[in-house]
């Protein structure tokens, strides 16, 4: 009988305890608030004196018409979009932008891929060690990744002398300051972003899955393209996303790999704002790139939730 | 292994090449001899190591840009560390919220925000001006500090500040020697990678500078679009050993990855 008794006891005492405990939480989180708000102050002020209110700030100019703010015909309008949106040079600029981030996510992701999957079949020291390579180049300055670049893409470079030695090709090969070298110089710097993206879908994959494939006698290549391909497209969306928005924004790459002959919108962003100074114009062109980059992450995004494998995004 | 596996494993090989080679061609062609930067190097001179000391811009960039890369870690730190603790410990309503306003920098480009800070400084008189420089610099490592500490904070037993403050310490006391030495590695990671972050920017950075003041990888920047010169190479690989030896001090105490998971790093 002893061990029911204190069995029912228990089962008495748990919802009076339990109740006491909500209690005393429910008094300590309304007690508590105000000291962590407190702590918040600094940063908030910070983030919004000097992120929100300058975001908001080239918002407002993107609609005065004049760069003289104070003088008398400076008024609001869309003179800045309509400017835009129908002279060709930005047009032509900002679907070379485009053009040239696509590749640059192509590229990522055919080589991103492996580098992914060579990880989650990996053991956890070797996936330490692949991630500590190709995550340490972020942390090094793009200027001196793009000098590498440089010395490997110049027409006596490395790779013009290896393909002439090899006979591939007679004379170098317009490597740098062409829209290739921009391309190299993006996803080089970007591949890592992919990888992560990647690999972090990879993971999730139940493991016994592609064991059940290869009962049901699916070959591993049948079993890499039905299986872990389509339940890896999260991972491969959100690092296209990244590479994509990262491109279309990146103004130091194509300023140093490609110059004034790939002239992508933020090259002509930065001519517009710091030669010209023309700082309502430049707002607006900041905003239309910001707003194409979403817009077509947006029609990407959906378009493949909506594909076949639908299912995935669930 | 088969052959499909094998075919993986030397796919991944080449992309790792692709992601490294940048960095591993530069490293020789700075000590060249000749007059302009060639991979691979044509003789051996550490010429170009001793030319980086006669050229006073670079020393200047160099002393400047760790002297603002120590500020910006040092607030962002300060500001991010006490904000991470507020919303860890905190109940505070719209938690999420102010996690995502928080970090909300990193999802802008640095080329808009850049643009944005220069036009917003410049009726406030703070453009051009080291303040200026600093306050832009603290914003683009503020999330990365925000996210570290809040890592280091998520397994926290705050049972054990209660200990401390049952047995008679006052909070500052719990903070410092409660606290704070616990989360250390955390915060020490967030400073080393807020360091990293001022110490490379570009993009950012050529909104801010003005002819007076100017950092390393700016000045690296401009020699590289007046003219390939091979200090560029030895100042490169100046760089490069620098955020090589902080990159293993912060993989010892975080991991690099981990940064960097799930992010939306700019830089370009």
């Amino acid at each position: 009988m002893e061990p029911v008794r204190h069995h029912a006891d228990q089962e008495i005492n748990k919802p009076a305890k339990l109740k006491v405990e909500r209690k005393t939480s429910k008094i300590k989180k309304r007690k508590g608030w105000i000291p962590g708000l407190l702590l918040l102050v600094p940063i908030l002020l910070f983030i919004f004196g000097f992120f929100i209110v300058p975001m908001l700030y080239i918002l407002y100019l993107s609609f005065i018409s004049t760069d003289n703010l104070n003088s008398a015909d400076a008024v609001y309008s869309l003179k800045n979009y309509i400017e835009l949106f129908t002279d060709s040079y930005y047009l032509s600029s900002l679907s070379l932008t485009v053009k040239i981030s696509f590749y640059s996510v192509i590229v990522a992701l055919l080589l991103g891929y492996p580098i992914a999957l060579t990880m989650a079949k990996s053991s956890p020291r070797v996936r330490g060690y692949i991630t500590l390579l190709i995550a340490s180049p972020l942390l090094v300055s793009i200027v001196v990744r793009n000098f590498g670049w440089y010395l490997l893409l110049l027409p006596n470079g490395t790779i013009n002398q290896l393909l002439i030695n090899l006979g591939i090709i007679n004379t170098p090969l317009k490597l740098l300051f062409s829209e290739l070298g921009v391309v190299i110089g993006l996803s080089n710097a970007y591949l890592p972003f992919m990888v992560l993206a990647i690999v972090t879908s990879l993971y999730n994959i139940d493991p016994s899955l592609e064991k059940a494939g290869a009962i049901l006698g699916a070959s591993p290549l049948r079993s890499f393209f039905s299986i872990t391909l389509p339940l890896s497209l999260p991972g491969v969306v959100s690092g296209c996303v990244l590479v994509f928005s990262l491109s279309m924004s990146a103004y130091v790459t194509p300023a140093l790999m490609g110059g004034a002959n790939v002239p992508v919108m933020p090259v002509v962003l930065y001519d517009q704002i710091n030669n010209l100074l023309k700082w309502t114009f430049g707002s607006a062109l900041s905003y239309v790139l910001l707003a194409t980059t979403l817009l077509l992450v947006l029609v990407f995004t959906r378009s493949i939730e909506k594909s076949k494998f639908k299912e995935v995004f669930r | 292994m088969n052959a499909l596996g094998k075919l993986r494993v030397s796919l991944a090989v080449i992309g790792i090449i692709y992601i490294l080679i940048p960095l591993i061609v530069v490293i020789p062609a700075s000590f060249t001899s000749a007059n302009f930067p060639s991979f691979p190097a044509e003789g051996f001179s550490l010429q170009w190591y001793s030319k980086i000391l006669e050229r006073p811009e670079f020393m200047e960039a160099f002393f400047n840009s760790v002297q603002f890369a120590f500020l910006a870690a040092f607030f962002s730190v300060l500001f991010g560390t006490l904000g991470a603790i507020g919303i860890a410990k905190y109940e505070i309503p719209g938690k999420a919220y102010i996690t995502s306003i928080l970090t909300a920098p990193l999802s802008v480009p640095q080329l808009v925000l850049g643009i944005a800070l220069l036009v917003y400084f410049t009726p406030l008189l703070l453009s051009g001006t080291s303040t200026g420089f600093l306050i832009a610099h603290i914003i683009i490592c503020i999330p990365y500090v925000i996210r570290l500490v809040l890592t280091g904070l998520s397994g926290f037993d705050y049972n054990l500040e209660r200990a401390a403050a049952i047995l008679g310490a006052n909070p500052i006391v719990v903070f410092w020697k409660v606290t704070l030495p616990l989360i250390r590695p955390a915060i020490i990671s967030g400073g080393l990678f807020a360091f990293l972050t001022s110490f490379d920017n570009v993009t950012v950075s050529l909104f801010m500078i003005s002819p007076e003041m100017r950092t390393l990888p700016i000045e690296i920047f401009s020699t590289m679009q007046d003219a390939y010169n091979p200090i560029v190479a030895s100042v490169s690989t100046v760089v490069i050993l620098i955020s090589v030896i902080l990159i293993i001090i912060l993989e010892k105490l975080q991991g690099v990855g981990n940064v960097f998971g799930g992010s939306n790093h700019t830089s370009g």
